[in-house]
């Protein structure tokens, strides 16, 4: 083994988008020191793709007026079809206000209440009250009762993180950038640490803290169509689940955004509906409203993409080289507010489909978006399985969002799960010392170390990294899309299977040398694949339909045999991961209707 | 930091600097377009261009405004120099930079620098020129028109251009106006200035042509 | 259209390898409809290339990360389409940052010493209140604040601008607009005098030649021209107030 350099800190936060750099600032704040590690610089973070919003029941714009986070609340449960955690539910919606008005404080620009009448696109009035004006106005989402979601134009996330990692710097929170943890250094009870590459020179790095905190967000990339940047790869949950004895919760619940751009994938916000946009079919049809009067396109994001493609399968889809798509028109909505509100909408549209969307359809379809599943902890963000391992934000099954994640709560979970769990990271950590055998560590490098060298010699085969991850996202997304069908997930688990033996016999083409981004790749395969298997398994397994999970040969929601969470865990030498799993706590509102969608079965 | 730094900073300097480089440039405009206007006037005739030297000369406005002159055109070249890259590197950084990015507004600047040293040669010639040749009258600068318009029509296109462009950078680093438009209506400017300046070399050369 | 062939002239450099000099690198590709520079480098390095080194992370011009030198301008690599260039196409690192190799330039470690210089965060002597509604702000001046806020940070201002290229402690467009909107914030509390000790300097407005290549340049089109006059204006207001006291030696 050859000498490695090693950082010692009290809080390790693997992942700089804004729930790590949130639980950062907690830290920092009680006194802690703190490495961030991150692929890329913290402002480069996924977090800043978010355009839409960031819910909170503040109450002040008209038509958020008697909102509360009782309500917000209900909606999240309605939202996640039962599938998430009350307790962190109710904790989330009552923390989630003081969050903005804490984001408000430390910079953010959000808009604002402006007194005065204003007609809706739909012909709606309102009248913004003049006691309100100044306040944090908030716009309309899919699945709430109420406007609620606060944002600043169409670049809340940026807004937010670039507010987030001013504090970041303000406290002198250390940052290493274009630094990938490779794999979690423990000793079967504790988490010590991590081994990291570095995308500078290659080189591995130890990491060795009291704490550990995984931030890095979800694994979009899986899918061949996703919203997601390419750098979310899902890599902070394999290298947990890499250990044996951290599980994965609900792996099968991955969110399909309704409206990704044709065929770029990039994602149009929720806010070009929320703000009055319309779904068109091929006829120029406005369609939601036969499939949900009520909600229209305003449904839940599992509903509205369910519909889309309940359409498109009917016949109604507008034919392309890229397959059937259907239309999105905010055209109605005017200029100023498409140029100003929407702006990056419309950038968008003109930089990647040549589109002025002021004038133009946008052609739509639902396309990967969020993965609700991720490392699962308990409510104070501690990983089962090992002591001082922490998630936080999308990486974590925190299980806020359950088998749906409504719009705006994966901004507002960022943060309040960096304030609250970095809270209990911070306790957790000042009672903490800092014991670790150093044998530990070496045999955790060497590990690394040999099998960086097995694939640069190619040792173990020299199967071509980009052929099976193209493999891995083409059977995802041809067998684990929106609609799924237990033959059709059975295809997708014995074709991962046979690439997760190939995937074990990856050879480099290239040197491998220094920051090689071949090298980066073959790395995470395994355990991309891995991932890919514990989504199929577990929606295979999964004889119902919730939420995002929708099995055409089980449509309905089976509360009496399903009313529960997946646990995947992934024993060494294993094929499978090995399923378990556990009741989904209930406290205060039982399973019913959510009042849009298929009715509860 | 260094002490000898820490005992030299002076942060009023740079403001300073930056304030007369614009002040001493606006000042030179107006000196130039009032200088053409004035020149021009042989447009109307050899009796209105002597009676206006005249009377400049009478009310000593001549004596005071041409060694001022020459010394804002000084400071103007030392206090805008000191952006000219004055190393080798840098300087080749800054061409192949041009040449690369091929941008209006970038090789504007270089010119800027090219034509302001050529100025201060060209420009000292002149002065020289007219005071050894004092009092300046119709004749006599036809004359020296019809010995140098070549000199004076290099002069001519660089003075205009620099102060076009001078005023042009004022505008957008200060930013009371849109560049865009400003970038047109100077270009106006710098049109009827040339044309008036060249309509009055012209009438010096058949002045000088007639004598 | 669709069956050009492109012929990309890349730059490659290794630091780590100092012994190979930079060289420039020719590939070929078939065009295929909507493709970006991020499709096609994806493409050389999946199926020519492996060892290719170049940033991507949002693809959607969000993010800042790819920006580079586009047949001689910076841009974003993202939103390039290869239809709005000639069929030959050559592609640097952004000059001025720190190289890691190829077209891979290390952005964030200059934007951070950047944010740091600057003190780029919300200076205020208030305390966070959970409990209290949150200060009222004018909907015009919150869209005043976001107008700069919108930078990404991708260099592509700093690596037009000649200034950035011979000076390496300029602030740089982007540094310039950063401090312009904390000074449009009436949240934050410094004052002329404070703002002075970051920006009225040659390294600051001062050094600004007014180029304005990094204002036709700006892949996120802020009206930089507007933010650097501004801070210009301010600072040039605040020098001439300035009193010194001479140290007596």
């Amino acid at each position: 083994m050859s000498a490695y350099k090693t950082y010692v800190t009290d809080v390790l936060i693997v992942g700089a988008g804004l729930a790590g750099e949130r639980t950062a600032v907690e830290a920092a704040e009680n006194g802690l020191d703190s490495i961030i590690l991150s692929l890329v610089p913290p402002r480069r973070s996924h977090s800043t793709a978010a355009q839409g919003g960031m819910q909170a029941s503040l109450g002040n714009c008209a038509m958020g007026e008697g909102d509360n986070p009782d309500i917000h609340f209900q909606d999240t449960v309605k939202g996640s079809d039962w599938g998430c955690e009350q307790d962190v539910a109710r904790l989330f919606t009552e923390t989630v206000p003081i969050a903005v008005r804490q984001m408000s404080h430390w910079g953010v620009p959000w808009n604002r209440v402006v007194a005065g009448k204003k007609t809706l696109p739909d012909g709606r009035e309102l009248e913004e009250k003049k006691e309100k004006e100044g306040l944090i106005t908030a716009r309309d989402f899919g699945g709430t009762a109420f406007w609620r979601t606060c944002y600043t134009s169409d670049g809340t996330g940026h807004t937010l993180q670039y507010a987030m990692d001013s504090l970041v710097l303000k406290h002198g929170c250390t940052v290493h950038d274009r630094i990938e943890a490779i794999s979690l250094i423990h000793d079967g009870e504790k988490c010590i640490g991590v081994v990291a590459r570095s995308l500078r020179n290659g080189e591995l790095i130890v990491y060795v803290a009291k704490s550990t905190v995984i931030a890095t967000g979800g694994y979009g990339r899986l899918y061949g169509a996703s919203t997601n940047a390419v750098i979310n790869e899902g890599s902070g949950m394999f290298i947990a689940q890499d250990t044996g004895i951290v599980p994965l919760g609900n792996m099968e619940a991955v969110q399909f955004h309704p409206t990704g751009i044709v065929p770029v994938w990039i994602l149009v916000t929720e806010g070009a509906r929320g703000d009055g946009g319309y779904l068109l079919d091929k006829n120029h049809h406005r369609f939601m409203p036969d499939y949900e009067p009520k909600k229209k396109e305003l449904a839940s994001r599992d509903v509205v993409s369910r519909r889309m493609t309940q359409h498109i399968r009917a016949g109604y889809g507008v034919e392309s080289e890229h397959g059937p798509h259907l239309w999105l028109d905010i055209r109605h909505l005017g200029k100023e507010h498409i140029y100003t509100n929407l702006r990056e909408i419309a950038n968008i549209c003109k930089n990647f489909a040549g589109i002025d969307p002021a004038n133009e359809l946008i052609p739509v379809r639902p396309t990967q978006h969020y993965s609700m599943g991720g490392v699962r902890t308990n409510a104070d963000g501690h990983a089962y399985g090992l002591k001082g391992l922490f998630a936080v934000g999308e990486s974590a099954c925190w299980d806020l969002h359950g088998f749906n994640r409504l719009g705006g709560n994966s901004l507002a979970e960022t943060i309040v799960s960096g304030m609250v769990v970095g809270k209990k990271v911070s306790e957790y950590t000042l009672g903490a010392s800092l014991e670790y055998s150093e044998q530990t560590i070496k045999d955790e490098v060497t590990k690394q170390e040999n099998r960086i060298k097995d694939l640069i010699s190619g040792k173990n085969g020299n199967e071509n990294v980009y052929k099976i991850r193209g493999e891995m996202e083409q059977t995802l997304m041809n067998y684990v899309g929106i609609f799924r069908k237990g033959e059709d997930l059975q295809t997708a688990v014995d074709k991962l299977q046979e690439l997760h033996q190939r995937a074990q016999k990856v050879g480099l083409q290239s040197s491998g040398e220094g920051a090689n981004p071949e090298l980066a790749s073959a790395l995470r395969i395994r355990g991309m694949v891995r991932l890919a298997l514990c989504i199929s398994y577990g929606a295979l397994q999964r004889t119902e339909s919730r939420g995002s999970h929708a099995r055409e040969d089980y449509p309905k929601r089976d509360d009496e045999n399903w009313l529960k969470r997946t646990l995947a865990y992934w024993p060494e030498g294993a094929e499978l991961p090995q399923l378990d799993y556990e009741p989904v706590t209930i406290t205060e509102l039982p399973p019913g209707d959510r009042g849009y969608g298929e009715h509860a079965g | 930091m260094l002490s000898q730094r820490i005992l030299t900073k002076n942060p009023k300097a740079d403001a300073y600097l930056d304030a007369i480089e614009m002040a001493t440039g606006i000042c030179l405009v107006s000196f130039l377009w009032a200088h053409m206007l004035f020149v021009s006037t042989i447009i109307l005739g050899p009796e209105v261009f002597n009676g206006l030297s005249e009377f400049f000369d009478i009310y000593l406005l001549s004596y005071i405004g041409v060694p001022a002159i020459a010394i804002i055109g000084l400071i103007h070249f030392v206090v805008a120099g000191r952006r000219i890259p004055t190393n080798i590197r840098d300087q080749k950084i800054i061409w192949q930079h041009a040449k690369q990015l091929r941008h209006t507004d970038t090789w504007t600047w270089i010119f800027q620098a090219i034509t302001g040293m050529a100025i201060l040669v060209l420009a000292a010639l002149h002065i020289w020129a007219i005071s050894t040749g004092w009092p300046i009258r119709a004749e006599s600068a036809a004359e020296r028109m019809q010995a140098f318009w070549w000199f004076y029509l290099i002069l001519l296109a660089l003075g205009e251009y620099h102060a076009s462009i001078g005023l042009y950078r004022v505008f957008v680093k200060w930013g009371w106006f849109p560049r865009k438009p400003i970038f047109f209506v100077l270009k106006v400017v710098t049109v009827i200035i040339v044309a008036l300046g060249l309509g009055a070399m012209w009438v010096f050369l058949q002045l000088g042509g007639a004598a | 259209m669709g069956n050009r062939t492109l012929t990309f002239k890349i730059f490659r450099y290794n630091p780590q390898k100092p012994e190979v000099k930079p060289y420039m690198q020719e590939y070929k590709l078939e065009e295929v409809s909507g493709m970006t520079i991020f499709v096609a480098l994806n493409k050389i390095r999946e199926e020519l290339d492996p060892s290719l080194m170049f940033d991507f992370v949002c693809r959607a011009a969000i993010c800042g990360s790819c920006a580079m030198v586009i047949n001689g301008r910076p841009t974003l690599a993202c939103k390039t389409l290869t239809k709005d260039l000639p069929a030959k196409i050559s592609l640097l690192p952004l000059p001025v940052f720190k190289l890691v190799g190829d077209l891979a330039v290390d952005t964030g470690t200059w934007f951070r010493d950047m944010a740091i210089k600057t003190e780029a965060w919300v200076h205020t002597t208030k305390e966070f209140d959970p409990t209290a509604l949150e200060e009222r702000m004018d909907n015009k001046t919150a869209q005043e604040i976001y107008e700069p806020d919108r930078c990404v940070e991708c260099g592509c201002c700093v690596a037009g601008c000649a200034t950035a290229n011979i000076r390496a402690d300029f602030l740089g467009a982007a540094g310039i607009n950063r401090v312009a909107r904390f000074m449009l914030d009436p949240r934050d509390e410094r004052s002329p005098e404070e703002y002075y000790e970051v920006v009225g300097a040659e390294e600051g407005a001062f050094g600004c030649m007014g180029l304005m290549a990094c204002d036709d340049n700006c892949p996120m089109e802020i009206p930089l021209q507007t933010q650097l006059s501004f801070v210009r204006r301010k600072m040039l207001a605040q020098g001439l107030k300035l009193k010194t006291e001479k140290v007596a030696l």
